[in-house]
């Protein structure tokens, strides 16, 4: 990821909903199968899956298949991140400073390989 | 955009040391050309920059990740080469609310220490999703991780 002030878009989405938070919230607890973490909601497990799609693409959840169960975990370290808000301004600066000194250097070169240009 | 600071919100501070003269780090913050190259990030797409560096002199600062563009705008408060440079900032990424950068650059030896700091960042989910308080929930849930 290039920009990083974005790259906590997927994760700030995928936890703005209230219904994925409460799978986060059950999931902190220990990793579940699909099926046992729709049950509790109202809506079909259709709809429950479609947030955890959401989550997984998110990178907030991790997807394990052994056989025909399909498990949860969650993946803390991202969660981690998304709560270190300030960190992509950082990043982000920290990246175009790099190309900063990138961009000194080459100059730096220019002046000593040309002479008196 | 509004050019008027929330006076709230946090900081943060990057330094560096570059090797060259403070001048030269100077001048690589003032003019569009150097800014393109180092400001925008992503070599396969032909960012723009317009700059016109005087104080209360604005810029207009597009980049692009291939996907989506970027637009970032602010106005010069303070210049003073080649010390001292201070501008507002605002970006997607500051929920394209006025924050506040000063950059500061030092001579050390032959090469130059650059501090940035930028501040007024106001955390986009307590802002956008205050009745829900997801950031509290994501405190909790973080701090249980930990």
């Amino acid at each position: 990821m290039r920009f990083e002030p974005h790259a906590l878009d997927a994760t700030y989405a995928a936890l703005a909903d209230p219904t994925r938070r409460a799978i986060l919230d059950r999931l902190k607890e220990e990793s579940s199968r699909v099926t046992d973490l729709a049950r509790p909601f109202t809506m079909s497990l259709n709809a429950v899956s479609k947030h955890i799609r959401v989550l997984e693409a998110a990178g907030l959840v991790e997807r394990e298949i052994r056989g025909r169960e399909h498990r949860l975990s969650l993946k803390a370290e991202k969660l981690r991140a998304a709560a270190e808000w300030l960190e992509p301004y950082r990043a982000f600066w920290e990246e175009r400073l790099d190309r900063l000194e990138e961009l000194l250097i080459q100059r730096r070169a220019e002046q000593g390989g040309s002479g008196e240009r | 955009m509004s050019d008027k600071l929330e006076g709230r919100g946090k900081s943060v501070r990057v330094r560096r040391l570059l090797p060259a003269t403070a001048e030269e780090v100077f001048d690589a913050w003032a003019d569009a050309g150097s800014l393109k190259f180092w400001l925008c990030p992503g070599a396969t797409t032909v960012p723009s920059a317009e700059v016109d560096f005087q104080v209360g002199g604005s810029f207009r600062i597009v980049m692009s990740d291939g996907e989506r563009e970027y637009v970032h705008t602010g106005r010069y408060r303070e210049i003073r080469r080649p010390e001292r440079l201070v501008f507002t900032w605002s970006s997607p990424a500051t929920g394209d609310r006025s924050t506040l950068v000063t950059v500061t650059l030092q001579a050390r030896g032959a090469q130059t220490e650059l501090v940035l700091v930028h501040e007024g960042l106001l955390d986009e989910r307590a802002v956008e999703d205050h009745e829900a308080g997801w950031s509290s929930i994501i405190e909790k849930l973080d701090s249980q991780l930990r």
